[in-house]
Protein backbone atom coordinates (compact mmCIF):
# COMPACT_ATOMS: atom_id res chain seq x y z
CA UNK A 1 0.00 0.00 0.00
CA UNK A 2 1.47 3.20 -1.20
CA UNK A 3 1.74 5.93 1.55
CA UNK A 4 0.98 9.57 0.86
CA UNK A 5 2.63 11.96 3.40
CA UNK A 6 1.89 15.46 3.97
CA UNK A 7 4.29 17.40 5.34
CA UNK A 8 3.91 20.75 7.50
CA UNK A 9 6.86 23.39 6.46
CA UNK A 10 7.38 26.40 7.70
CA UNK A 11 8.96 29.83 6.05
CA UNK A 12 10.70 30.85 8.96
CA UNK A 13 12.49 34.09 9.65
CA UNK A 14 16.14 33.29 9.48
CA UNK A 15 17.48 33.70 13.12
CA UNK A 16 20.66 33.87 11.73
CA UNK A 17 20.13 36.68 9.32
CA UNK A 18 18.21 38.87 11.79
CA UNK A 19 17.89 42.32 10.53
CA UNK A 20 17.25 44.96 12.86
CA UNK A 21 16.51 48.71 12.99
CA UNK A 22 18.13 51.39 15.28
CA UNK A 23 15.57 51.06 17.81
CA UNK A 24 16.37 47.18 18.18
CA UNK A 25 13.13 46.00 16.44
CA UNK A 26 13.23 43.44 14.07
CA UNK A 27 12.86 44.84 10.73
CA UNK A 28 10.73 41.81 10.09
CA UNK A 29 10.66 42.96 6.08
CA UNK A 30 13.95 42.70 5.10
CA UNK A 31 14.88 39.61 7.47
CA UNK A 32 14.93 36.72 4.45
CA UNK A 33 12.61 33.57 5.30
CA UNK A 34 14.46 30.23 5.47
CA UNK A 35 12.81 26.77 5.56
CA UNK A 36 12.42 26.15 8.74
CA UNK A 37 15.27 23.90 10.32
CA UNK A 38 13.59 20.85 11.80
CA UNK A 39 10.98 21.17 8.94
CA UNK A 40 13.89 19.74 6.75
CA UNK A 41 13.85 16.94 8.89
CA UNK A 42 10.75 15.88 8.34
CA UNK A 43 10.40 16.25 4.52
CA UNK A 44 13.77 14.33 4.88
CA UNK A 45 11.49 11.28 7.08
CA UNK A 46 8.72 11.77 4.47
CA UNK A 47 11.24 11.75 1.08
CA UNK A 48 12.74 8.06 3.14
CA UNK A 49 9.56 6.45 4.00
CA UNK A 50 8.00 7.52 0.53
CA UNK A 51 10.95 5.59 -1.09
CA UNK A 52 10.40 2.76 0.94
CA UNK A 53 6.51 2.36 0.56
CA UNK A 54 5.66 4.21 -2.50
CA UNK A 55 3.46 7.14 -2.20
CA UNK A 56 3.84 11.13 -2.30
CA UNK A 57 5.14 13.48 -0.67
CA UNK A 58 3.16 17.02 -0.45
CA UNK A 59 4.09 19.79 0.99
CA UNK A 60 1.84 22.27 2.66
CA UNK A 61 2.91 26.12 4.15
CA UNK A 62 0.91 28.99 5.11
CA UNK A 63 2.35 32.33 5.37
CA UNK A 64 2.77 34.13 8.61
CA UNK A 65 5.29 36.97 7.70
CA UNK A 66 4.71 40.13 5.35
CA UNK A 67 4.61 41.94 3.25
CA UNK A 68 2.32 39.70 1.50
CA UNK A 69 3.28 40.77 -2.12
CA UNK A 70 7.07 40.15 -1.43
CA UNK A 71 7.09 37.09 0.34
CA UNK A 72 4.26 35.44 -2.04
CA UNK A 73 7.52 35.26 -3.94
CA UNK A 74 9.58 33.83 -1.21
CA UNK A 75 7.51 31.39 -0.21
CA UNK A 76 7.22 29.90 -3.27
CA UNK A 77 11.14 29.86 -3.12
CA UNK A 78 11.34 28.14 0.31
CA UNK A 79 9.19 25.46 -0.58
CA UNK A 80 11.20 24.77 -3.98
CA UNK A 81 14.01 23.79 -1.40
CA UNK A 82 11.84 20.98 -0.21
CA UNK A 83 10.87 20.34 -3.47
CA UNK A 84 14.16 20.09 -4.82
CA UNK A 85 15.14 18.13 -2.21
CA UNK A 86 12.67 15.21 -3.06
CA UNK A 87 8.75 15.72 -2.79
CA UNK A 88 6.41 16.02 -5.48
CA UNK A 89 3.99 18.84 -4.89
CA UNK A 90 3.57 21.59 -2.69
CA UNK A 91 0.73 23.76 -1.78
CA UNK A 92 0.49 27.52 0.37
CA UNK A 93 -1.80 29.73 1.77
CA UNK A 94 -1.04 33.20 1.16
CA UNK A 95 -3.45 35.48 2.93
CA UNK A 96 -3.09 38.31 4.58
CA UNK A 97 -5.01 37.56 7.63
CA UNK A 98 -2.64 35.16 8.70
CA UNK A 99 -0.04 37.57 8.97
CA UNK A 100 1.51 38.19 11.46
CA UNK A 101 1.43 34.39 12.32
CA UNK A 102 -0.10 33.03 15.28
CA UNK A 103 -0.02 29.05 15.92
CA UNK A 104 -4.18 28.93 16.51
CA UNK A 105 -4.86 30.97 12.73
CA UNK A 106 -2.09 29.00 11.37
CA UNK A 107 -3.07 25.16 12.23
CA UNK A 108 -6.36 26.06 11.55
CA UNK A 109 -5.50 27.28 8.19
CA UNK A 110 -3.62 24.07 7.53
CA UNK A 111 -6.43 21.69 8.72
CA UNK A 112 -8.65 23.28 6.09
CA UNK A 113 -5.77 23.14 3.34
CA UNK A 114 -4.95 19.27 4.30
CA UNK A 115 -8.74 18.48 4.64
CA UNK A 116 -9.38 19.26 0.81
CA UNK A 117 -6.25 18.19 0.00
CA UNK A 118 -7.41 14.92 1.40
CA UNK A 119 -6.52 11.30 2.23
CA UNK A 120 -3.30 11.19 3.45
CA UNK A 121 -1.57 8.52 5.67
CA UNK A 122 1.01 10.53 7.36
CA UNK A 123 1.43 14.24 8.94
CA UNK A 124 5.06 15.08 9.52
CA UNK A 125 6.18 18.76 10.97
CA UNK A 126 9.30 20.18 12.94
CA UNK A 127 9.43 19.69 16.87
CA UNK A 128 9.24 23.38 16.90
CA UNK A 129 10.06 25.93 14.07
CA UNK A 130 13.31 28.40 14.58
CA UNK A 131 11.45 31.76 14.60
CA UNK A 132 8.72 31.64 17.01
CA UNK A 133 9.49 27.79 18.41
CA UNK A 134 5.96 27.78 19.86
CA UNK A 135 5.79 23.50 19.14
CA UNK A 136 2.32 23.91 18.24
CA UNK A 137 0.78 23.47 15.05
CA UNK A 138 1.37 19.97 14.78
CA UNK A 139 -0.48 19.00 17.88
CA UNK A 140 -3.33 21.33 16.68
CA UNK A 141 -3.81 20.08 13.27
CA UNK A 142 -4.32 16.64 14.62
CA UNK A 143 -6.70 18.01 17.31
CA UNK A 144 -8.59 19.80 14.41
CA UNK A 145 -8.41 16.01 12.34
CA UNK A 146 -9.55 14.24 15.29
CA UNK A 147 -6.32 11.98 14.48
CA UNK A 148 -3.55 10.75 17.03
CA UNK A 149 -0.54 13.17 17.65
CA UNK A 150 3.36 12.32 18.16
CA UNK A 151 5.67 14.27 19.03
CA UNK A 152 9.45 14.98 19.43
CA UNK A 153 9.77 12.02 17.30
CA UNK A 154 13.47 10.49 16.99
CA UNK A 155 12.89 7.50 15.04
CA UNK A 156 10.37 6.71 12.62
CA UNK A 157 9.30 2.96 11.64
CA UNK A 158 5.88 2.80 9.15
CA UNK A 159 4.74 -1.09 8.88
CA UNK A 160 0.89 -1.99 7.77
CA UNK A 161 -1.05 0.94 9.03
CA UNK A 162 1.11 1.36 12.15
CA UNK A 163 3.38 4.40 13.00
CA UNK A 164 6.11 3.25 15.79
CA UNK A 165 7.90 6.22 16.85
CA UNK A 166 10.65 7.04 19.57
CA UNK A 167 9.65 10.21 21.09
CA UNK A 168 12.73 12.00 23.23
CA UNK A 169 11.68 13.54 26.46
CA UNK A 170 13.73 15.17 28.92
CA UNK A 171 14.19 12.46 31.33
CA UNK A 172 13.70 9.51 28.96
CA UNK A 173 12.91 8.00 25.44
CA UNK A 174 9.26 6.41 25.11
CA UNK A 175 8.48 3.93 22.06
CA UNK A 176 4.75 4.49 21.28
CA UNK A 177 2.53 3.02 18.69
CA UNK A 178 -0.18 4.49 16.78
CA UNK A 179 -2.76 3.62 14.14
CA UNK A 180 -2.22 6.25 10.96
CA UNK A 181 -3.62 8.52 9.90
CA UNK A 182 -1.75 10.46 12.95
CA UNK A 183 0.70 13.58 13.05
CA UNK A 184 3.76 13.23 14.13
CA UNK A 185 6.41 16.33 15.01
CA UNK A 186 10.58 15.08 13.84
CA UNK A 187 13.69 16.05 16.29
CA UNK A 188 16.65 17.29 14.52
CA UNK A 189 17.92 14.22 15.41
CA UNK A 190 15.70 11.74 13.52
CA UNK A 191 18.07 12.34 10.32
CA UNK A 192 20.59 13.96 8.13
CA UNK A 193 18.83 16.22 5.77
CA UNK A 194 20.02 15.59 2.31
CA UNK A 195 21.38 18.97 0.17
CA UNK A 196 19.76 18.80 -3.06
CA UNK A 197 22.16 19.17 -6.88
CA UNK A 198 22.28 21.40 -9.19
CA UNK A 199 20.27 18.98 -10.87
CA UNK A 200 17.70 18.87 -8.31
CA UNK A 201 17.45 22.66 -7.67
CA UNK A 202 16.54 22.43 -11.52
CA UNK A 203 14.05 19.90 -11.59
CA UNK A 204 12.04 21.44 -8.72
CA UNK A 205 11.08 24.34 -10.68
CA UNK A 206 8.93 22.38 -12.89
CA UNK A 207 6.99 20.60 -9.69
CA UNK A 208 3.53 22.12 -8.92
CA UNK A 209 3.23 24.97 -6.41
CA UNK A 210 0.00 25.76 -5.81
CA UNK A 211 -1.45 29.11 -4.04
CA UNK A 212 -4.63 29.42 -1.97
CA UNK A 213 -6.29 32.12 0.03
CA UNK A 214 -8.30 31.70 2.87
CA UNK A 215 -11.57 32.15 1.04
CA UNK A 216 -10.39 29.11 -1.58
CA UNK A 217 -10.10 26.03 1.47
CA UNK A 218 -13.24 27.48 3.50
CA UNK A 219 -10.54 28.07 6.45
CA UNK A 220 -11.91 30.57 9.46
CA UNK A 221 -9.77 31.44 11.72
CA UNK A 222 -9.90 31.58 15.72
CA UNK A 223 -9.67 34.94 17.28
CA UNK A 224 -5.43 36.02 16.99
CA UNK A 225 -3.53 37.14 19.69
CA UNK A 226 -1.29 40.81 18.84
CA UNK A 227 2.19 40.71 18.33
CA UNK A 228 2.87 44.16 19.84
CA UNK A 229 6.81 44.24 19.69
CA UNK A 230 9.59 42.31 18.10
CA UNK A 231 12.88 43.29 19.43
CA UNK A 232 16.56 42.21 19.13
CA UNK A 233 18.23 41.47 22.36
CA UNK A 234 21.45 43.70 22.46
CA UNK A 235 25.07 41.70 22.29
CA UNK A 236 27.80 43.68 23.32
CA UNK A 237 31.12 41.92 23.28
CA UNK A 238 34.91 42.97 22.69
CA UNK A 239 35.12 41.23 19.56
CA UNK A 240 38.95 41.04 19.39
CA UNK A 241 40.55 38.55 16.92
CA UNK A 242 43.96 37.49 18.74
CA UNK A 243 46.64 37.71 15.59
CA UNK A 244 50.39 36.14 15.64
CA UNK A 245 53.31 34.73 13.95
CA UNK A 246 52.42 31.44 15.29
CA UNK A 247 50.23 29.82 17.63
CA UNK A 248 52.34 29.65 20.26
CA UNK A 249 52.06 33.38 20.22
CA UNK A 250 48.31 33.41 19.55
CA UNK A 251 48.11 31.02 22.78
CA UNK A 252 49.78 33.19 24.81
CA UNK A 253 48.27 36.73 23.95
CA UNK A 254 45.09 35.15 24.81
CA UNK A 255 45.97 33.30 28.11
CA UNK A 256 47.34 37.44 28.71
CA UNK A 257 44.20 38.78 28.03
CA UNK A 258 42.08 36.16 30.51
CA UNK A 259 44.49 37.18 33.58
CA UNK A 260 43.92 40.99 32.96
CA UNK A 261 40.27 40.32 32.31
CA UNK A 262 40.42 38.65 35.95
CA UNK A 263 38.64 35.62 34.62
CA UNK A 264 41.94 32.91 34.63
CA UNK A 265 44.86 33.44 37.71
CA UNK A 266 48.33 32.87 37.10
CA UNK B 1 -9.80 36.35 41.69
CA UNK B 2 -9.18 34.97 38.37
CA UNK B 3 -9.42 31.64 38.01
CA UNK B 4 -6.90 29.50 36.61
CA UNK B 5 -6.52 25.53 35.51
CA UNK B 6 -2.94 24.78 36.36
CA UNK B 7 -1.75 21.32 35.32
CA UNK B 8 1.56 19.16 35.97
CA UNK B 9 2.10 15.58 34.38
CA UNK B 10 4.10 15.08 37.72
CA UNK B 11 4.11 16.16 41.50
CA UNK B 12 7.76 17.57 41.33
CA UNK B 13 6.40 20.43 38.97
CA UNK B 14 3.73 21.48 41.69
CA UNK B 15 5.62 23.70 43.61
CA UNK B 16 6.33 25.75 40.71
CA UNK B 17 2.69 25.79 39.80
CA UNK B 18 1.92 27.25 43.42
CA UNK B 19 4.77 30.13 43.40
CA UNK B 20 2.80 30.93 39.88
CA UNK B 21 -0.71 31.38 41.36
CA UNK B 22 0.81 33.23 44.69
CA UNK B 23 2.91 35.61 42.07
CA UNK B 24 -0.30 36.42 40.53
CA UNK B 25 -2.87 35.77 43.11
CA UNK B 26 -5.05 33.24 41.48
CA UNK B 27 -7.68 31.04 42.16
CA UNK B 28 -5.79 27.73 41.27
CA UNK B 29 -7.54 24.47 40.31
CA UNK B 30 -4.61 21.59 39.92
CA UNK B 31 -4.77 18.65 38.02
CA UNK B 32 -1.65 16.45 38.44
CA UNK B 33 -0.50 12.96 37.69
CA UNK B 34 0.88 10.62 39.80
CA UNK B 35 1.10 8.97 43.35
CA UNK B 36 -2.10 10.48 45.58
CA UNK B 37 0.91 10.20 48.37
CA UNK B 38 3.37 12.06 46.58
CA UNK B 39 0.84 14.25 45.69
CA UNK B 40 -0.41 14.96 49.26
CA UNK B 41 3.59 16.08 49.69
CA UNK B 42 2.77 18.94 47.28
CA UNK B 43 -0.42 20.36 47.37
CA UNK B 44 0.13 23.72 48.61
CA UNK B 45 -1.83 25.80 50.48
CA UNK B 46 -1.36 28.37 47.12
CA UNK B 47 -4.12 26.11 45.35
CA UNK B 48 -7.96 26.00 46.01
CA UNK B 49 -7.94 22.24 45.20
CA UNK B 50 -5.66 19.49 43.62
CA UNK B 51 -7.27 16.61 41.15
CA UNK B 52 -5.01 13.52 41.32
CA UNK B 53 -5.50 11.49 38.49
CA UNK B 54 -3.37 8.29 39.48
CA UNK B 55 -1.31 7.26 36.38
CA UNK B 56 2.63 7.74 36.58
CA UNK B 57 4.21 9.31 33.09
CA UNK B 58 0.69 9.82 31.56
CA UNK B 59 0.78 10.22 27.80
CA UNK B 60 0.15 13.68 25.92
CA UNK B 61 -3.67 12.15 25.13
CA UNK B 62 -4.52 11.17 28.80
CA UNK B 63 -3.54 14.41 29.84
CA UNK B 64 -5.13 16.87 27.81
CA UNK B 65 -8.11 14.32 27.68
CA UNK B 66 -8.11 15.17 31.36
CA UNK B 67 -7.80 18.74 31.19
CA UNK B 68 -10.40 19.45 28.51
CA UNK B 69 -13.00 17.91 30.90
CA UNK B 70 -12.09 19.65 33.32
CA UNK B 71 -11.74 22.62 32.00
CA UNK B 72 -15.47 22.37 30.82
CA UNK B 73 -16.26 21.98 34.47
CA UNK B 74 -14.17 25.14 35.96
CA UNK B 75 -14.35 27.13 32.85
CA UNK B 76 -11.25 29.32 34.38
CA UNK B 77 -9.75 32.26 32.46
CA UNK B 78 -6.26 30.44 32.14
CA UNK B 79 -5.00 27.59 31.90
CA UNK B 80 -0.94 27.09 32.70
CA UNK B 81 1.73 24.71 33.03
CA UNK B 82 5.23 24.30 33.14
CA UNK B 83 6.75 24.10 29.95
CA UNK B 84 7.86 20.76 29.59
CA UNK B 85 7.37 19.10 26.48
CA UNK B 86 4.74 16.37 27.44
CA UNK B 87 2.73 19.69 29.20
CA UNK B 88 3.21 21.79 25.74
CA UNK B 89 1.93 18.94 23.77
CA UNK B 90 -1.32 18.30 26.00
CA UNK B 91 -1.62 22.23 26.37
CA UNK B 92 -1.69 22.89 22.40
CA UNK B 93 -4.61 20.40 21.99
CA UNK B 94 -6.77 21.76 24.65
CA UNK B 95 -5.63 25.23 23.03
CA UNK B 96 -6.93 23.73 19.37
CA UNK B 97 -9.81 22.04 20.73
CA UNK B 98 -10.99 24.93 22.49
CA UNK B 99 -9.88 27.72 19.98
CA UNK B 100 -7.80 29.56 21.95
CA UNK B 101 -4.55 31.20 21.86
CA UNK B 102 -1.38 29.26 23.59
CA UNK B 103 1.81 31.11 24.60
CA UNK B 104 4.60 28.81 24.64
CA UNK B 105 7.88 29.41 27.18
CA UNK B 106 5.71 32.78 28.55
CA UNK B 107 9.27 34.65 30.51
CA UNK B 108 6.92 37.19 31.54
CA UNK B 109 3.00 37.11 32.40
CA UNK B 110 1.30 39.96 32.93
CA UNK B 111 -2.60 39.42 33.71
CA UNK B 112 -5.06 41.72 33.75
CA UNK B 113 -9.05 41.40 34.35
CA UNK B 114 -9.76 40.12 30.84
CA UNK B 115 -6.54 40.22 29.34
CA UNK B 116 -3.22 38.61 28.82
CA UNK B 117 0.65 40.25 28.25
CA UNK B 118 3.27 37.73 28.05
CA UNK B 119 6.95 38.08 26.48
CA UNK B 120 8.88 35.01 24.65
CA UNK B 121 12.08 34.53 23.62
CA UNK B 122 12.37 33.96 19.90
CA UNK B 123 14.24 33.99 17.00
CA UNK B 124 16.47 31.32 18.21
CA UNK B 125 16.72 33.41 21.69
CA UNK B 126 17.76 36.62 19.60
CA UNK B 127 14.89 38.50 19.80
CA UNK B 128 11.94 38.70 22.47
CA UNK B 129 8.32 39.35 21.08
CA UNK B 130 5.42 41.11 23.44
CA UNK B 131 2.12 39.31 23.08
CA UNK B 132 -1.14 40.45 24.07
CA UNK B 133 -4.75 38.52 23.59
CA UNK B 134 -8.16 38.22 24.99
CA UNK B 135 -8.44 35.53 28.16
CA UNK B 136 -9.05 32.62 27.92
CA UNK B 137 -5.56 31.66 27.02
CA UNK B 138 -2.69 28.91 27.85
CA UNK B 139 0.49 29.44 29.19
CA UNK B 140 3.46 27.47 29.24
CA UNK B 141 6.26 28.96 31.98
CA UNK B 142 9.68 28.34 31.60
CA UNK B 143 10.89 25.32 33.89
CA UNK B 144 12.55 26.85 37.21
CA UNK B 145 11.17 30.67 37.76
CA UNK B 146 9.40 30.04 40.28
CA UNK B 147 9.15 28.61 43.53
CA UNK B 148 6.86 28.32 46.63
CA UNK B 149 7.96 27.45 50.02
CA UNK B 150 3.96 27.63 51.81
CA UNK B 151 2.67 25.17 53.47
CA UNK B 152 0.99 22.25 51.71
CA UNK B 153 -2.68 21.23 52.99
CA UNK B 154 -5.29 21.81 49.80
CA UNK B 155 -7.65 19.99 49.29
CA UNK B 156 -6.80 16.76 47.23
CA UNK B 157 -9.43 14.87 45.30
CA UNK B 158 -8.69 11.55 43.24
CA UNK B 159 -9.80 11.29 39.76
CA UNK B 160 -9.50 8.69 37.22
CA UNK B 161 -7.21 9.13 34.10
CA UNK B 162 -8.66 7.74 31.12
CA UNK B 163 -6.57 4.92 29.29
CA UNK B 164 -3.72 6.18 27.08
CA UNK B 165 -5.26 6.15 23.12
CA UNK B 166 -1.44 6.03 21.88
CA UNK B 167 0.29 2.56 22.75
CA UNK B 168 3.73 2.88 25.16
CA UNK B 169 5.69 -0.33 24.40
CA UNK B 170 9.05 0.54 26.03
CA UNK B 171 10.67 3.36 27.96
CA UNK B 172 14.53 4.02 28.37
CA UNK B 173 15.39 6.02 31.09
CA UNK B 174 18.21 8.77 30.11
CA UNK B 175 21.56 8.85 32.15
CA UNK B 176 21.95 11.67 34.11
CA UNK B 177 25.27 13.45 36.10
CA UNK B 178 26.00 15.21 39.65
CA UNK B 179 27.04 18.05 37.43
CA UNK B 180 25.87 21.88 37.36
CA UNK B 181 27.16 23.38 34.48
CA UNK B 182 24.26 26.25 35.18
CA UNK B 183 26.44 27.36 38.42
CA UNK B 184 30.02 26.50 37.02
CA UNK B 185 32.20 29.52 36.93
CA UNK B 186 34.35 28.23 34.16
CA UNK B 187 32.67 26.32 30.78
CA UNK B 188 34.13 24.85 28.24
CA UNK B 189 31.98 24.11 25.39
CA UNK B 190 32.31 21.50 22.72
CA UNK B 191 30.83 22.04 18.96
CA UNK B 192 30.50 19.95 15.90
CA UNK B 193 34.20 20.68 15.12
CA UNK B 194 35.22 18.32 17.21
CA UNK B 195 35.80 14.92 15.08
CA UNK B 196 35.15 12.21 17.58
CA UNK B 197 34.26 11.36 21.31
CA UNK B 198 37.54 10.82 22.38
CA UNK B 199 38.98 14.21 21.50
CA UNK B 200 36.53 15.44 23.53
CA UNK B 201 39.15 14.54 26.19
CA UNK B 202 41.70 17.70 25.05
CA UNK B 203 38.64 19.63 26.36
CA UNK B 204 37.82 18.25 30.20
CA UNK B 205 42.10 18.98 29.98
CA UNK B 206 41.43 22.41 29.61
CA UNK B 207 38.31 22.36 31.59
CA UNK B 208 40.56 20.96 34.62
CA UNK B 209 43.05 23.28 34.36
CA UNK B 210 40.82 25.67 34.70
CA UNK B 211 38.24 24.56 37.30
CA UNK B 212 35.47 23.93 35.06
CA UNK B 213 33.10 21.69 33.25
CA UNK B 214 32.58 20.68 29.80
CA UNK B 215 28.98 21.67 27.92
CA UNK B 216 28.20 20.93 24.58
CA UNK B 217 26.04 22.38 21.65
CA UNK B 218 23.10 20.34 20.62
CA UNK B 219 24.67 17.91 17.91
CA UNK B 220 27.10 17.04 20.37
CA UNK B 221 24.85 16.28 22.83
CA UNK B 222 21.76 14.92 21.18
CA UNK B 223 22.84 13.99 17.95
CA UNK B 224 25.84 12.46 19.08
CA UNK B 225 25.22 11.30 22.82
CA UNK B 226 28.79 12.33 23.63
CA UNK B 227 27.69 14.13 26.54
CA UNK B 228 24.82 13.39 28.85
CA UNK B 229 21.90 16.01 28.40
CA UNK B 230 23.10 17.59 31.83
CA UNK B 231 25.57 19.40 29.68
CA UNK B 232 23.73 20.78 26.69
CA UNK B 233 23.78 24.41 26.44
CA UNK B 234 20.97 26.51 24.53
CA UNK B 235 17.31 27.59 24.59
CA UNK B 236 16.79 23.92 24.79
CA UNK B 237 19.53 23.11 27.23
CA UNK B 238 20.78 25.05 30.10
CA UNK B 239 21.74 28.53 30.32
CA UNK B 240 24.76 28.99 31.80
CA UNK B 241 26.46 32.43 33.24
CA UNK B 242 30.36 31.77 33.32
CA UNK B 243 32.77 34.50 34.53
CA UNK B 244 34.27 32.37 31.46
CA UNK B 245 33.23 30.82 28.48
CA UNK B 246 35.41 29.02 25.81
CA UNK B 247 33.77 27.70 22.84
CA UNK B 248 35.23 25.27 20.61
CA UNK B 249 34.18 24.03 16.94
CA UNK B 250 30.70 25.89 17.70
CA UNK B 251 29.73 27.80 14.92
CA UNK B 252 27.70 30.58 17.22
CA UNK B 253 24.18 29.52 15.81
CA UNK B 254 21.44 31.83 17.76
CA UNK B 255 19.60 29.15 19.42
CA UNK B 256 23.19 27.81 21.30
CA UNK B 257 24.66 31.47 21.85
CA UNK B 258 20.81 33.14 23.42
CA UNK B 259 22.00 30.55 26.64
CA UNK B 260 25.36 31.93 27.14
CA UNK B 261 24.35 35.83 27.13
CA UNK B 262 25.37 36.29 30.73
CA UNK B 263 28.74 35.14 30.21
CA UNK B 264 31.21 37.51 31.58
CA UNK B 265 33.89 36.65 28.94
CA UNK B 266 33.41 34.43 25.65
CA UNK B 267 36.35 33.07 23.92
CA UNK B 268 36.13 31.42 20.10
CA UNK B 269 38.16 29.59 18.69
CA UNK B 270 36.95 28.45 15.17
CA UNK B 271 38.71 27.43 12.11
CA UNK B 272 36.33 29.79 9.49
CA UNK B 273 37.01 33.08 10.35
CA UNK B 274 33.53 34.46 8.93
CA UNK B 275 31.88 31.98 11.59
CA UNK B 276 29.00 33.68 13.51
CA UNK B 277 30.33 32.72 16.79
CA UNK B 278 32.99 35.67 16.39
CA UNK B 279 30.05 38.52 16.54
CA UNK B 280 29.33 36.78 20.30
CA UNK B 281 32.75 36.51 21.50
CA UNK B 282 34.89 39.20 23.58
CA UNK B 283 38.18 37.14 22.31
CA UNK B 284 38.36 35.38 19.09
CA UNK B 285 41.11 33.02 18.10
CA UNK B 286 40.96 31.29 14.04
CA UNK B 287 42.46 28.14 14.36
CA UNK B 288 42.45 24.34 14.13
CA UNK B 289 41.14 23.66 16.96
CA UNK B 290 43.00 20.08 16.54
CA UNK B 291 46.55 22.49 16.19
CA UNK B 292 45.78 25.07 18.76
CA UNK B 293 44.34 23.15 21.91
CA UNK B 294 47.21 21.31 22.54
CA UNK B 295 49.12 24.49 22.25
CA UNK B 296 46.83 26.66 24.58
CA UNK B 297 47.05 23.48 26.68
CA UNK B 298 50.52 23.47 27.42
CA UNK B 299 51.05 27.23 27.86
CA UNK B 300 48.38 27.12 30.14
CA UNK B 301 50.16 24.53 32.32
CA UNK B 302 53.53 26.75 32.34
CA UNK B 303 51.88 30.09 33.19
CA UNK B 304 49.38 28.41 35.98
CA UNK B 305 52.29 25.79 37.19
CA UNK B 306 49.65 23.24 36.82
C1 LIG C 1 14.25 25.32 17.71
C2 LIG C 1 15.74 25.04 17.77
C3 LIG C 1 16.34 24.86 19.01
C4 LIG C 1 17.72 24.63 19.11
N1 LIG C 1 18.28 24.51 20.34
C5 LIG C 1 19.63 24.41 20.44
C6 LIG C 1 20.29 24.39 21.72
O1 LIG C 1 19.65 24.43 22.76
N2 LIG C 1 21.65 24.29 21.74
C7 LIG C 1 22.41 24.23 20.61
O2 LIG C 1 23.65 24.17 20.71
N3 LIG C 1 21.81 24.23 19.41
C8 LIG C 1 20.45 24.31 19.29
N4 LIG C 1 19.89 24.31 18.05
C9 LIG C 1 20.73 23.98 16.89
C10 LIG C 1 21.51 25.16 16.36
O3 LIG C 1 20.72 25.87 15.43
C11 LIG C 1 22.78 24.68 15.64
O4 LIG C 1 22.43 23.73 14.67
C12 LIG C 1 23.81 24.07 16.57
O5 LIG C 1 24.03 24.89 17.71
C13 LIG C 1 25.10 23.88 15.81
O6 LIG C 1 26.05 23.23 16.63
P1 LIG C 1 27.60 23.39 16.36
O7 LIG C 1 27.96 24.81 16.40
O8 LIG C 1 28.29 22.47 17.30
O9 LIG C 1 27.79 22.76 14.91
P2 LIG C 1 28.04 23.45 13.52
O10 LIG C 1 27.08 24.52 13.25
O11 LIG C 1 28.20 22.35 12.55
O12 LIG C 1 29.44 24.17 13.70
C14 LIG C 1 30.67 23.55 13.78
C15 LIG C 1 31.74 24.62 13.76
O13 LIG C 1 32.99 24.03 14.00
C16 LIG C 1 33.95 24.65 13.17
N5 LIG C 1 35.03 23.67 12.98
C17 LIG C 1 34.99 22.51 12.27
N6 LIG C 1 36.16 21.87 12.37
C18 LIG C 1 36.95 22.63 13.15
C19 LIG C 1 38.29 22.50 13.62
N7 LIG C 1 39.04 21.44 13.28
N8 LIG C 1 38.79 23.47 14.39
C20 LIG C 1 38.04 24.54 14.71
N9 LIG C 1 36.78 24.71 14.32
C21 LIG C 1 36.24 23.77 13.54
C22 LIG C 1 33.23 24.99 11.91
O14 LIG C 1 33.87 26.07 11.27
C23 LIG C 1 31.84 25.37 12.43
O15 LIG C 1 31.75 26.75 12.67
C24 LIG C 1 18.51 24.54 17.94
C25 LIG C 1 17.91 24.70 16.70
C26 LIG C 1 16.54 24.96 16.59
C27 LIG C 1 15.95 25.14 15.24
Amino acid sequence: MPLNIAVLVKASLDPNMLRSKASREVDVDNTPLAISEYDKNAVEAAIQLRDKHGGKVVVVSALTWGPLAKRSREIEQVVREALAMGADEAHVIVDEALIPGDPGATAAALASLLQKLGGFDLYLTGEAAMDMMSSQVGARVAAILGIPFISYARELEYADGVVKVKRDLEDRLETVEAATPAVVSVTGEINKPRIPTLIQIRRAFRKPVKKYSLADIGAELPGKPSLEELRVVAVQRKNIIIEGESLEEIAEKLIDALIKEGVIKA
Amino acid sequence: MMRALLYAEKPSQLPELAGFAEKHGLEAYVLVFGSPDEVKKNSFKAFKRVYVAAAEKPTPDQLAETLVKLYDELRPSLVAAVAAKNNVDAGARLAAWKKIPMFTEATVVELAEDKITVKRQVLGGRAIARISSQLPAIVAIPAGVYSYSGDTGAETVEIEAPEPRIKVTAVEPKKHEAVNIEAAEVVVGVGRGFRKKEDLAMAEELAQILGGVVGGSRPVVADYGWLSEDRWIGISGKKIKPKLYIAIGISGASQHMAATLDSKIIVAINKDKNAPIFQYADYGVVADLYKFLPILIKKLREKLGK
